[in-house]
């Protein structure tokens, strides 16, 4: 009920931005409030407001329950993670787009194009999982690591596109976040789902999400394994 | 020790509280700086938080030119006050925030408020004083600064007292919906979610202009939850334009009013909460 609430003034806010102009950046004003139901229905599943589920098992000492099971501790929170994700957008996601398109009229990407968002949002996940899992891990090295935390989800969260659409930044600023992994995070979804990315653009923006997910959980892994390698030292 | 002594006049007691209520603050001061970085950083972050989504909003507003005839230094304007008391009031009523207050109650600490010999609302007013949002302060501050800079107004003296008493009813207003919010807890120990719409939701309403909120969302905030007494109506008399719905000029000038009448009755409401409190058993 508060997430609608908010959506509400978010569209008011954006609506009131568009004025009587038919388009900007892209963007219709239909455009503009099914981005805002989007990212209303991410909140939850892509854990926008913040994640510390790793870092308080670290802080206890219970990671190392985590090393005696005989799975990856990556691939073990992954599936864990992913689990939990799923779970969020079936649950309050869906109702949340369901409730949008009913007040606002939000739309939803139909034919080739949904399987290709389909894929984007698992690729969202799975980009900001290891974003979440590698600031988690910053607990390894400092006792100080929810205020790492939260400085990290106040940057994601303005430039994975979740408080505007990238698109509607100044220009200098787009292209500093394009080399960044924050838009694959969000944003790459969203214009995906509108349909503003199709065809081989599409293929190109659901590239970028991969290679930044690759990255980031290679950048994970090693950062995990240094990590448990300075616990063991440590003698935790 | 006398009797007498426990029974001091009115305002001697009152200097006694308030030196009491620093004692607190003091105490709680102290133990988040002995962490300087965790400091550090949560300060910083705690502001970025509040800079982002300004920030996000004012980067893109270029595009469109203006908000419903609002430029950027009007909005900052609105924008900044309303973010300017919510966060003095966090200061100062954070202690009754439902999320602290029903940890208190649910363990049962609540107990130890009510054994000690110090008035338990100055207790509560002490319990929760984070320093790290002091940041905040600043950069509300600042933007309120940038909006004064930006707008079109040879600014009196009056208007400067006309917005400070906005703030003020601000404060007393939010804080009131937290002390609403903190005595809800002794009935049900789940916080009351849709107290957030009313407090979280009631701040970031007000930080624009209301006239682009629909007919009833924008009337319920002012006849229902007189919110936009507060900092809607005075912001527009200061840049001088006529208020919504035909209603008077002096309704501008209700907020200090209006405020800490809402504050008086959130009081008693809390009283009759307190009353209602049975312990946890501990």
């Amino acid at each position: 009920m508060t997430n609608l609430f908010f959506g509400a003034l978010r569209v008011a806010v954006l609506v009131a931005l568009f004025g009587s102009r038919p388009q900007v950046a892209g963007f219709t004003m239909q455009d503009a409030i099914t981005y805002t139901g989007l990212t209303q229905a991410f909140i939850a599943a892509f854990s926008l407001f913040g994640w510390y589920d790793f870092m308080r098992v670290i802080h206890r000492g219970e990671v190392g329950g985590d090393l005696l099971r005989p799975v990856n501790v990556l691939a073990f929170w992954a599936a864990q993670d992913a689990g939990r994700a799923a779970g969020q957008f079936v649950l309050r996601g869906l109702p949340m787009l369901g409730l949008f398109a009913l007040l606002w009229g939000a739309g939803f990407p139909g034919g080739p194009q949904a399987g290709l968002t389909v894929l984007s949002v698992g690729l969202a996940w799975a980009c900001g999982f290891a974003f979440r899992f590698l600031v988690n891990c910053a607990a390894f090295w400092s006792p100080d690591a929810v205020g790492i935390g939260r400085f990290a989800w106040a940057a994601m969260n303005l430039c994975c596109g979740f408080l505007m659409p990238l698109a509607l930044f100044p220009g200098w600023f787009q292209s500093v976040l394009a080399w960044t992994p924050f838009p694959a995070m969000l944003n790459t979804t969203v214009e995906l789902w509108l349909g503003q990315r199709i065809g081989p653009d599409a293929w190109a923006a659901l590239g970028t999400q991969l290679a930044w997910t690759v990255a980031l959980f290679a950048l994970a892994a090693m950062v995990l394994a240094r990590g448990l390698r300075r616990l063991e030292l440590a003698g935790g | 020790m006398h009797w007498r002594d426990e029974s001091p006049g009115l305002l001697p007691s009152a200097i006694r509280h308030l030196h009491l209520y620093f004692l607190l603050l003091r105490a709680q001061a102290r133990s988040q700086g002995v962490y300087r970085v965790s400091f550090a950083l949560d300060a910083v972050a705690a502001a970025l938080i509040t800079a982002s989504e300004f920030a996000a909003f004012a980067l893109v507003l270029p595009r469109f030119g203006t908000l419903s005839g609002w430029t950027l230094g009007e909005v900052a304007l609105l924008y900044g006050l309303a973010e300017l008391a919510f966060v003095l009031m966090d200061l100062a009523f954070g202690g009754f925030d439902a999320p602290n207050l029903s940890a208190h109650v649910r363990s049962g600490s609540f107990s130890t408020f009510l054994l000690r010999p110090a008035p338990l609302a100055l207790q509560v007013f002490g319990s929760d004083f984070a320093l790290r949002r002091l940041t905040r302060v600043v950069l509300a501050a600042g933007i309120v600064a940038y909006g004064v800079t930006h707008v079109e107004v040879a600014w009196s003296l009056g208007d400067v007292a006309l917005l400070s008493g906005a703030v003020a009813g601000m404060i007393a207003f939010f804080g009131g919906l937290f002390v609403v919010g903190g005595a809800l807890t002794f009935w049900t120990v789940d916080s009351v979610e849709a107290m957030n719409v009313l407090t979280y939701g009631g701040r970031t309403l007000i930080s624009y202009p209301m006239d682009i909120y629909g007919e009833w969302l924008r009337k319920t905030f002012t006849y229902l939850i007189p919110a936009a007494f507060l900092s809607y109506f005075p912001v527009l008399h200061v840049l001088g334009r006529p208020l919504p719905d035909g209603l008077p000029g002096f309704a501008a000038f209700l907020a200090p009013l209006v405020g800490p009448a809402l504050l008086a009755a959130a009081f008693a409401f809390w009283r009759l909460g307190v009353r209602r409190y049975q312990g946890t058993g501990t």
